[in-house]
């Protein structure tokens, strides 16, 4: 599914030159479950926009679904953000003043589909929202509005969803639900990356990245020895 | 289809900012009122001087005093028609009757009573070519004219204000401090040429002219043709006439002209759409601002959308669609406020006519889709600068901009 090799993004500040990506190589296959973590400057966010073809590495290759990315034009690579990468970000970026049913339908609008509002209806009512389809963003619960964003992110069916921090705006208990989302989207097949900085949500992906000044230190699968021990890691540190 | 849900979307985002697509509604809505204000006042004047002219007749030249060049190039006026070139005109083979006429303003009185009238000088033809007739008493004959009697004819509108129901044929006027015996009233007719006759009172051009006008030059003679298919060449007899009278030698030029109710017609247009450059190149320039208006609203709708634009690019949204999704909002907003503004153009003329009472105004579908289509032409022009801007956004940093 994605193949990254050797992944520089080189920024110039100044006189300096910040390496926000040094030389990250990294490989998931299709239906698995990670979570890529490191405090704040530790690159995580630039990997996880150049891995959802937000942005360009200024050297490495990467191939998603066995396609190379790097020369691609921007409107090409907007179809391939459209068709198989999903978006879940923490403020959820839903489009104000504009009912959520619309909200979902958005990306099908890009991608010239047909018959957007029976297609976004169903996205919401795979995340149990399709009652609330005629609200609009100011009128749902934070929890409410990320299953909307999900419901927009999974509308195409794409083959990749990215989470940047999904649970960082939200209360432990609707945190919960979402991460529960993710895991049922991921038992059908769907490759789930997730990026945040809390390991107790962390831990709950299958293999866990973790990052720091641009580079992978450890990159392992969990198992519920290892989970525990992740997280007394981190309460003991706290 | 795209195409149709992109302007959804575009209709969508304009609600949910009502206030503000208003305000931007508003500067092409008054642009566009101004430029259909302005298309229906030329056209509604244009079309009642041109109406006025066609009372002139059709088989009527008319001899106009000459101007002469003065050093510098200014023009001044040459008098040098007289009552007696009149006589001399009315007796050519081509020609019926000619009509001496001059006019000015004046101030009538009957006792206490004071009226503002145009006062015009002339002779017993006048109201036979022009078909106009007396419903008191009687009008000028030719032995007023010939005796330079002190008998006036009141309009229609004058003998109304100055005398009410009660007869005014027979009674005594002032005009400018001038003892006049009332003969006849006329009927109610309107307008002849450029003037309303029912606020006109005639008098003997014999007793006018010196005494009232200060002069012995008449300022015009209309002379009617026997034969309205060859004006050129009744023209061409009242040109020789005239030279002769006015002892114009051979290779000096001529101190009168001659026209005919096409090149008055003609020259009324020319000053018409003289007067149209100055209104459009107004009202255009309200329509500019309109769109700068549009485009400032635009610019902050597309900073304000900085983060939206970073998601719609995330979902899959190409520059392109970015840019035709602003562009169409600009779109919109041009139509509506286009729209809008004819609405308001056509109610701010119905307005003004009915206001003045002289102001005549004429809406024609060509001047509204003019107007229309230079609005939307703004719109779409003002809006692709900042639609460019919005497509030219980083997505990444987008989605960063708080």
């Amino acid at each position: 599914m994605i193949e990254a090799d050797e992944l520089f993004k080189l920024y110039r500040m100044g006189d300096s030159i910040v390496r926000a990506l040094d030389g990250v190589s990294l490989h998931v296959q299709a239906g698995e479950f990670v979570s890529i973590t490191g405090a704040s400057g530790s690159g995580k966010s630039t990997l996880m926009h150049i891995l959802g073809c937000l942005d360009r590495p200024t050297r490495g290759a990467y191939r998603l679904r066995g396609q190379l990315l790097n020369n691609m034009g921007d409107s090409q690579l907007a179809s391939v953000r459209n068709k198989h990468i999903g978006f879940v970000f923490q403020t959820f970026n839903l489009i104000q003043r504009t009912l959520a049913v619309d909200n979902v339908a958005v990306p099908l609008v890009y991608g010239r589909m047909s018959e957007t509002r029976r297609a976004a209806m169903a996205a919401l009512d795979k995340v149990g929202l399709a009652h609330r389809a005629k609200h609009r963003p100011n009128e749902l619960s934070g929890g409410e509005r990320q299953r909307v964003a999900i419901a927009r992110a999974i509308v195409n069916n794409p083959s990749l969803i990215l989470a940047d921090e999904p649970t960082g705006n939200l209360d432990t208990r609707t945190g919960e639900q979402i991460m529960e989302i993710f895991r049922s989207l991921n038992a059908t097949g769907t490759t789930i990356i997730l990026v945040t900085h809390e390991m107790d949500v962390a831990v709950q992906a299958r293999r866990i990245v973790r990052m720091r000044d641009g580079k992978i230190v450890t990159d392992e699968m969990l198992d519920e020895a290892r989970r525990a021990a992740l997280l007394s890691e981190t309460v003991s540190v706290g | 289809m795209f195409f149709l849900r992109i302007c959804l979307m575009a209709g969508r985002s304009l609600q949910a900012n009502l206030m503000r697509s208003i305000l931007a509604c508003l500067g092409v809505i008054i642009g566009v009122a101004a430029v259909v204000s302005a298309m229906a006042i030329l056209e509604g004047s244009s079309r009642d001087m041109i109406s006025r002219i066609e009372t002139l007749g059709a088989d009527q030249v008319f001899v106009l005093n000459g101007t002469s060049e003065r050093e510098g190039g200014r023009a001044v006026a040459q008098m040098s028609l007289t009552p007696e070139d009149s006589e001399a005109l009315a007796n050519l083979s081509s020609v019926i009757t000619a009509v001496p006429e001059s006019a000015r303003a004046a101030q009538i009185k009957y006792f206490e009573k004071n009226q503002s009238i145009q006062l015009l000088a002339t002779n017993e033809n006048y109201t036979i070519v022009n078909d106009y007739k007396s419903i008191r008493g009687r009008v000028l004959t030719s032995n007023d004219v010939i005796g330079g009697r002190k008998y006036c004819v009141l309009g229609y509108k004058v003998a109304e204000k100055l005398f009410g129901d009660t007869p005014a044929v027979g009674m005594r006027v002032r005009i400018e401090g001038m003892g006049f015996d009332v003969i006849g009233v006329m009927e109610k007719k309107g307008f002849l040429g450029t003037r309303d006759v029912d606020t006109q009172v005639i008098i003997p051009v014999t007793t006018g002219l010196e005494r009232l006008f200060g002069t012995k030059y008449v300022q015009m003679i209309a002379v009617q043709a026997i034969d309205s298919s060859d004006l050129d060449g009744t023209m061409q007899e009242v040109k020789r006439c005239l030279r002769r009278e006015h002892n114009i030698r051979a290779g000096k030029g001529d101190d009168f002209q001659i026209i005919t109710r096409e090149q008055v017609t003609s020259n009324v247009k020319d000053m018409i759409s003289l007067f149209a450059i100055v209104l459009y190149s107004i009202a255009g320039i309200s329509l500019v601002v309109g769109g700068i208006g549009i485009m400032n609203i635009m610019l902050v709708s597309v900073t304000e959308r900085t983060k939206e634009i970073g998601v719609r690019m995330a979902v899959g949204a190409r520059r392109l669609d970015i840019l035709v999704q602003f562009v169409i909002e600009a779109g919109v907003i041009s139509v509506l406020g286009g729209a809008l503004g004819v609405l308001l153009g056509y109610a701010f003329t119905d307005l003004l006519e009915n206001v003045t009472q002289i102001l005549k105004t004429y809406m024609t579908t060509r001047g509204i889709s003019w107007a229309l289509g230079m609005a939307i032409a703004t719109g779409l022009l003002s809006g692709i600068y900042p639609a460019y801007r919005a497509s030219a956004l980083d997505p990444v940093e987008a989605l960063r901009y708080e």
